[in-house]
């Protein structure tokens, strides 16, 4: 069994000059960038993408893997974990699918489980923590098939196109991940 | 419109000096109860010099760091549950705000490292006037912060000046072998208005 592998998908290292490149085309997208980043959408120059997704490798506690597809080799999002303390085992993720042509194929529900695997059994996570906007629908959708509970609502932490959207915070502990063993069993 | 927008009744908030403030907050982080209070880390004692090279990298332009100080005998308004103290010679804590400007939203964050001010007032003085900073001044619309479920007299402070619970992470924290809440409280501009 390979840990960083799924049926479709894989989570594979960072390629720094490629993926800043990447990156960059993805952010010019307003719509992916609204739903990944808190930040104003911008366009990004290589120098700035590079430092960013260079920036946090050297931190012990920042895993960033890029989302590979299986079939054609193509980038097609990433994945980072952060263990917010170690001691307590909390880490948080964030994920995203870069190009609207492969949303809503399951990339990004595969890469999920891969990653929560990894969290719970590579880094022994005793929860793992996300935010995610309320008006992306289909990633709250996707966390709470994976098993995520709805912890919190932070009221109108998010003002974008002229109104207040809620930031909310879901959690998976690992008596819950573990309790939920189709989410094992099908990656 | 209040006549110093940084005093309060008890205490003001002061520009962090990194001299004077590097012996409090190795003082602080000897107490390990105060540690566990303030954060997620491990309490661990640092050396003044620690706090002082802190100081020297830090530079974010959107964090609006301040120290916490006792007023001097004379200028504090008169509670009996408080002596005036003699002029200060050190904070007695920290309260700052990372703001998030696109979204007018701002992290809080407090703490009151000399025990002796426990529970005194100080930390509820200090927090009513770094908020009336985040929305007056800075004209924030709303405010956020996180606390440990456990710690009762921090709770009591938030919902005083006006903080709802927003949302409770199930055991993010450990200590002594127990899970412990972390609590995501909230404070909209909107009620802050209407209970001023």
């Amino acid at each position: 069994m390979n840990w960083l592998r799924g049926e479709r998908v894989e989570l594979a290292a960072l390629d720094l000059e490629a993926d800043t490149r990447r990156y960059t085309a993805w952010a010019r997208d307003s719509e992916y960038w609204r739903l990944v980043d808190t930040r104003p959408a911008r366009a990004w120059t290589t120098a700035q993408a590079r430092t960013e997704l260079d920036d946090g490798l050297p931190q012990a506690s920042a895993l960033l893997f890029m989302i590979q597809a299986l079939a054609d080799g193509r980038r097609v999002g990433f994945v980072d974990m952060a263990a917010g303390a170690w001691t307590p085992g909390d880490v948080w993720l964030g994920i995203g699918i870069g190009a609207r042509a492969d949303w809503g194929r399951g990339y990004g529900a595969e890469a999920l489980r891969l990653a929560l695997r990894y969290a719970f059994d590579e880094l022994d996570a005793s929860r793992v923590s996300l935010t995610v906007f309320e008006y992306n629908p289909r990633a709250i959708r996707v966390y709470e098939k994976a098993g995520f509970a709805h912890e919190g609502r932070e009221r109108g932490r998010l003002n974008r196109a002229g109104r207040r959207w809620d930031m909310l915070y879901l959690g998976l502990r690992r008596d819950e991940w573990q309790a939920n063993g189709a989410a094992r069993a099908t990656s | 419109m209040s006549a110093d927008l940084l005093r309060g009744a008890l205490v003001r908030l002061a520009a962090p000096d990194p001299e004077t403030d590097a012996e409090a907050f190795a003082r602080w982080s000897r107490d390990s109860e105060y540690a566990r209070l303030q954060d997620s880390d491990p309490a661990r004692p640092r050396p003044a010099q620690y706090y002082r090279d802190q100081a020297a990298e830090a530079v974010e332009p959107d964090a609006y760091a301040f120290r916490i100080w006792r007023l001097a005998e004379g200028h504090a308004a008169q509670s009996a549950s408080v002596k005036p103290t003699a002029e200060p010679s050190a904070p007695i804590g920290h309260v700052s705000l990372w703001v998030v400007w696109p979204h007018r939203d701002a992290w809080l964050g407090i703490g009151i490292g000399a025990r002796e001010c426990w529970g005194q007032g100080y930390g509820t003085d200090a927090l009513r006037v770094a908020v009336r900073y985040a929305f007056d001044e800075l004209g924030l619309w709303r405010v956020s912060l996180s606390v440990l479920g456990t710690n009762a007299r921090a709770l009591r402070a938030y919902a005083k000046a006006g903080f709802v619970e927003e949302g409770r992470a199930r055991g993010q924290n450990c200590y002594d072998g127990a899970r412990v809440d972390e609590v995501f409280m909230g404070l909209l501009r909107a009620d802050w208005e209407r209970g001023r």
